[in-house]
């Protein structure tokens, strides 16, 4: 597989295989384009994980939680908007509680980005997490993806605090610009 | 019916079993399950509104061996109703959500909740197609327990009470309600066990 096959990018198949390695077996999630790609990876390769659609990214850190209490890792999966969204429980049940999640947040809002209104979002979500005090590392190229997903999860999971991994717009949805001078 | 009552009548159906988990949502239902009965096996929120029923049904799906309680409350659900859909979808028959249904925001001075103003908390639930009933006195709570417990769900019983005006509170450490409960259900956390080196 190579990052040009569009149908499993190398990004998104590092995503599924960080997770799998970070021992979590359940993926809540709210969609999105990028995440597609995972979603679709997840569920030919991967049948030994569960995928759990929420309705808002609040419920799906409230089932993550409860997927905790009863043993198993759980990851959530949103888009950057999605983190406003969310905030409260992060901030009265994650973080009071100790409670891991592995977050996979697909950026929006950075370079790449076409849609003003996901701009201020996406332009905040690290401050936000260094705000609250939830530790964010980003994915920086296809080749390293696995490892960065897999060791935010090893971090949350080993400390008991949710762990964010940030997918940038120039990680998930890649312009071919050719060097010609 | 008062909602201190009902929730004694709830511990004392189900709370001999020390392993069956119930999950409290925030204030005034966490506070009455702690007055009804104190065990491990009681997650009490102290935030999150809303969410109690996604964290039953996360453990629910995480455990379908064990029969999950949940605690909400009328101003809570209408917090989270999508969660009534994920419930609709997901349908783990394990799952029993009963709704303090007081028709106000007991916890932040009784301020009156849709559900004083005609929203049918049973109905939103039928239509998620969720198995739902609503019970207005302790007879017929007692039936709706006792045929959740025993019948796959999930079920969502609406439960119609009076405001109990609770004057105790639960443990304030979250780490130890989380570890407590865990423990007591079946799945110590990492701390509680040892860890592994490497």
């Amino acid at each position: 597989m190579n990052s040009a096959d569009t149908a499993s990018p190398q990004w998104a198949a590092g995503v599924c295989a960080g997770v799998h390695a970070a021992g979590s077996r359940h993926v809540v999630y709210v969609p999105d384009n990028p995440l597609s790609h995972v979603l679709r990876i997840l569920a030919d390769r991967y049948p030994d994980i569960q995928t759990t659609l929420a309705t808002r990214e609040e419920e799906a850190f409230g089932i993550a939680a409860g997927l905790y209490l009863g043993g198993v890792r759980p990851t959530v999966m949103l888009q950057s908007s999605g983190l406003g969204n969310a905030l409260n429980a992060l901030t009265s049940l994650l973080l009071p509680y100790q409670i891991p999640v592995l977050i996979l947040i697909s950026l929006r809002g950075d370079a790449g980005e076409w849609n003003a209104a996901q701009v201020p979002m996406g332009r905040a979500a690290r401050a936000i997490c260094d705000a609250i005090g939830v530790t964010h590392t980003t994915a920086e190229s296809p080749e390293t993806t696995a490892e960065t997903v897999h060791l935010v999860g090893r971090t949350a999971f080993g400390t008991r605090m949710p762990g964010v991994c940030l997918l940038p717009r120039r990680l998930t949805v890649p312009l071919a610009t050719e060097v010609t001078k | 019916m008062n909602r201190l009552d009902a929730t004694r009548q709830l511990v004392a159906a189900i709370g001999h079993d020390p392993g069956t988990p119930i999950i409290a949502s925030l204030g005034h239902p966490a506070y009455d399950l702690f007055a009804a009965g104190d065990r491990p096996a009681n997650f009490y929120t102290w935030g999150s509104m809303g969410l109690a029923s996604s964290i039953g049904l996360g453990l629910a799906l995480a455990r379908p061996a064990l029969r999950v309680f949940v605690v909400d409350g009328d101003g809570s659900l209408l917090m989270n109703l999508g969660s009534l859909a994920t419930m609709g979808w997901t349908r783990p028959e394990n799952l029993v959500l009963i709704v303090w249904d007081n028709e106000g925001y007991g916890t932040t001075g009784g301020q009156e909740t849709a559900t004083a103003h005609g929203a049918d908390l049973e109905a939103a639930a039928r239509a998620m197609g969720l198995s739902a009933l609503t019970v207005r006195v302790e007879k017929e709570f007692g039936a709706a327990i006792a045929r959740a417990r025993t019948t796959p769900g999930p079920w969502v019983i609406v439960a119609k009470v009076r405001e109990s005006g609770p004057d105790t509170k639960p443990p304030l450490d979250c780490v130890f309600i989380k570890q407590r409960f865990m423990a007591a259900i079946g799945t110590p956390e990492g701390a509680t066990r040892g860890a592994s080196i490497g």
